[in-house]
């Protein structure tokens, strides 16, 4: 009788322990941006001011945007680390085919969606066809991509950002545009993902890959697709990024690239694939921004910056793992 | 007697007193700055600039006939500026005719010191006559210095320092002195009293680290002055502007200064500024760099630029001659007043150097004809725009 309770109560110990992890697992990201704004309201009130949030929340869209790109990739399994030198190309293309001039600046946009479409597809081709690991394709296309604009440009880019472009910079109240540019993409993306079967595609092929395969899902081109959209959201957030400086600059998004992974990681979307979503994502870039806006509001050094994001990544990683091992 | 001695002692305190001073007087970079002691020995930079100013080197262990094949181990196409100094060495060794120099051997460090190090050592095994060295890291690159030196090939340290004294010369300005001097123009501003903000470059670049060394003197000595915050922009304006728009919300008016290492975070600042609708304060901390000065011009901006000319890697080049003529070199030559508009200017003089017809990312002054400008492929703006 004892022994039957003893396991009994084991049993329920075991079952607890395990929703707790599930909780952990699935609303994780979500407990630790409430905390932090717990803890922001105590050290940096200033955060919760309007303006504060505004400027806040559009740094996050530059970070959110291409974010949203990066997890479509970490769902298939995949990682994408050319964005970075997408961004670069995205300025470059901007200020050279606008050339100072507002009318051009559709058909500068267009080239460079262009330009991203063509990188994401070879990221896709060398993933899929030559089953190069995601890691080394994009770093590959990461060092082509930089080395063309660099060869291009020569160190000097030419050209001039249409000032029209500032309009990136426009603002109402809390809503900027590319607040709105990321709130609006996320919306679409996230009934894709939830609403469609593309969505259900995707998650399947990056839970299972060779089980989507059997089941009749062209994994390739799903995988292929994923990745173009990835540079395609590269290529937007290097437009909103050029607009914000009004300035071609060649060093333009640097430390987003792996910041948005970070964002995506943080938000629970495994490296393995399969596992997370937008929604997380969200999450995970306002943590990350939220972060930075008040090592400055502190006045603290930029190295403690760096220091609390590599504990959150590393903490978060941990977190998800453990909880992912035993649930 | 007494009175002999006691005048003789007098006379030397004054001489030594006379050299103490003007040594600690340094107008260089146009720059005038006054050091007290405590500054001097407070900066193992100082020291060495101040030192190597009244010094030559003998070079006529290089002396040698020429054509001569120089190395030039360059920042390389890692931005505007570091490209127009490339444009500038082989438009000046063109210039200067192959029966001066036969060859110039390149090395594209992209901007790192890790790709720097291996790449002066293949430079050296190519046995130059001489090398010409824009450092990317003062630590990293005094070994490859050495063992240049060691190897009978004379080192002229072009645009930074390594931390080794054993070079030929540098060919600069005493970056501590700009710093200072940008400060001192948000101190003098602001009439000694208010608050500032300073955004500097990059944390543990040299050129960064010594300016913010410089102007943090000058604040720590002027007790009015009270720094709200101090934060890196890493020379971008995109991280520049982040930065200055969180200052914004926090600070609002309250910030009547600005101090910034350079002018790619200038225009960040400024247009931080121009999105929050807010009064744009002096800012010590800008360059000949023709987009900072647009928006200058266009949003009258009160500022003080400093310069760090690409085209000094000319004056490199022909101290890297005037080593293998076997003349002696000063150990440290300053490129301010010799290259032409290379001066520090405000933005009262600010117009005289902006030019239309360049792109936003050139920096001035470019001594190459313009036309070599266009036919190296660095735009100029066309009419249409």
């Amino acid at each position: 009788m004892a022994l039957a309770k003893r396991k009994s109560g084991l049993a329920l110990s075991r079952d607890n322990r395990w929703r707790l992890r599930k909780f952990v697992a699935d609303y994780g990201v979500y407990i630790a941006l409430a905390i932090l704004l717990l803890v922001a309201a105590v050290l940096t009130p200033k955060l919760f001011a309007v303006d504060t949030i505004a400027v806040v929340m559009r740094q996050a869209a530059q970070l959110g945007i291409v974010a949203i790109g990066q997890t479509l990739v970490l769902l298939v399994a995949g990682l994408d680390l050319s964005v970075g030198g997408i961004f670069i190309m995205t300025s470059v293309v901007v200020a050279e085919v606008g050339n100072g001039r507002n009318e051009m600046i559709a058909p500068a946009i267009l080239t460079a969606l262009a330009l991203g479409a063509l990188v994401g597809l070879g990221n896709g081709l060398l993933v899929t066809k030559r089953r190069v690991p995601p890691f080394v394709a994009t770093l590959g296309m990461l060092v082509l991509v930089k080395g063309a604009t660099q060869a291009y440009t020569r160190g000097v880019p030419g050209g001039f950002v249409p000032e029209a472009l500032g309009i990136v910079n426009q603002s109402w109240f809390v809503l900027s545009v590319p607040l709105a540019l990321w709130l609006g993409l996320n919306a679409i993306f996230i009934f894709v993902l939830r609403g469609t079967s593309y969505g259900r595609r995707v998650y399947a092929v990056g839970s299972n890959i060779e089980a989507a395969r059997l089941s009749g899902i062209p994994v390739d081109a799903i995988r292929i697709s994923v990745y173009v959209l990835g540079s395609l959201f590269a290529v937007v957030s290097g437009v909103v990024l050029t607009g914000y400086v009004l300035y071609v600059d060649r060093f333009i998004g640097s430390g987003l690239d792996l910041d948005s992974i970070a964002a995506a990681v943080v938000g629970g979307t495994a490296f393995i694939g399969g596992r997370g979503g937008l929604l997380g994502t969200i999450a995970g870039v306002l943590i990350i921004q939220i972060l930075s806006t008040m090592v400055v509001l502190l006045g603290l050094d930029v190295e403690v910056q760096f220091i609390i994001k590599g504990l959150v990544i590393l903490g978060a990683v941990t977190l998800y793992s453990v909880a992912a091992t035993e649930a | 007697m007494k009175k002999l001695f006691t005048l003789l002692l007098a006379i030397s305190l004054a001489l030594v007193v006379g050299a103490v001073s003007l040594a600690q007087d340094d107008d260089m970079s146009g720059m005038s700055f006054d050091f007290t002691e405590e500054q001097i020995a407070a900066s193992p930079y100082l020291q060495s600039v101040l030192s190597r100013l009244d010094q030559s080197y003998d070079t006529s262990e290089f002396a040698k006939d020429g054509p001569y094949r120089i190395a030039f181990a360059a920042q390389g196409t890692s931005n505007a500026w570091s490209a127009l100094m490339d444009a500038h060495a082989y438009w000046y060794v063109d210039h200067l005719g192959e029966d001066v120099v036969s060859e110039l051997l390149y090395g594209d460090a992209q901007a790192s010191a890790d790709v720097q190090v291996p790449q002066v050592e293949d430079l050296l095994a190519q046995e130059p006559d001489a090398l010409i060295l824009v450092p990317m890291g003062a630590a990293a690159l005094s070994a490859p210095v050495e063992r240049a030196m060691m190897q009978g090939v004379p080192v002229v340290l072009c645009a930074s320092a390594v931390e080794t004294d054993n070079f030929v010369t540098e060919v600069g300005t005493n970056l501590w002195v700009v710093g200072a001097s940008l400060a001192q123009y948000v101190v003098d501003q602001l009439d000694g009293e208010g608050n500032i903000v300073i955004m500097t470059g990059i944390p543990g670049v040299t050129t960064s680290d010594i300016m913010e060394e410089g102007a943090d003197a000058v604040f720590a000595a002027n007790p009015g002055i009270n720094v709200l915050d101090k934060q890196p922009g890493f020379w971008s304006p995109a991280d520049a502007k982040g930065i200055m728009e969180t200052w914004l919300v926090q600070y609002g008016d309250d910030i009547d200064g600005i101090w910034s290492g350079g002018a790619q975070m200038s225009q960040g600042i400024i247009s931080a500024y121009l999105d929050a609708g807010l009064n744009i304060p002096p800012i010590g901390g800008g360059e000949w760099q023709n987009g900072f000065l647009r928006l200058a011009l266009e949003h009258d901006i009160e500022y003080l630029a400093w310069q760090y000319p690409n085209a000094m890697i000319t004056m490199c080049i022909d101290a890297a001659l005037q080593i293998l003529a076997g003349e002696p070199v000063p150990r440290f030559i300053d490129f301010s007043g010799v290259i032409p508009n290379s001066e520090p200017f405000t933005d009262v003089e600010g117009a005289d150097y902006f030019r239309e017809d360049w792109s936003d990312d050139v920096h001035g002054p470019i001594t190459m004809p313009d036309e070599k400008l266009e036919e190296l492929g660095f735009k100029v703006m066309d009419d249409s725009g």
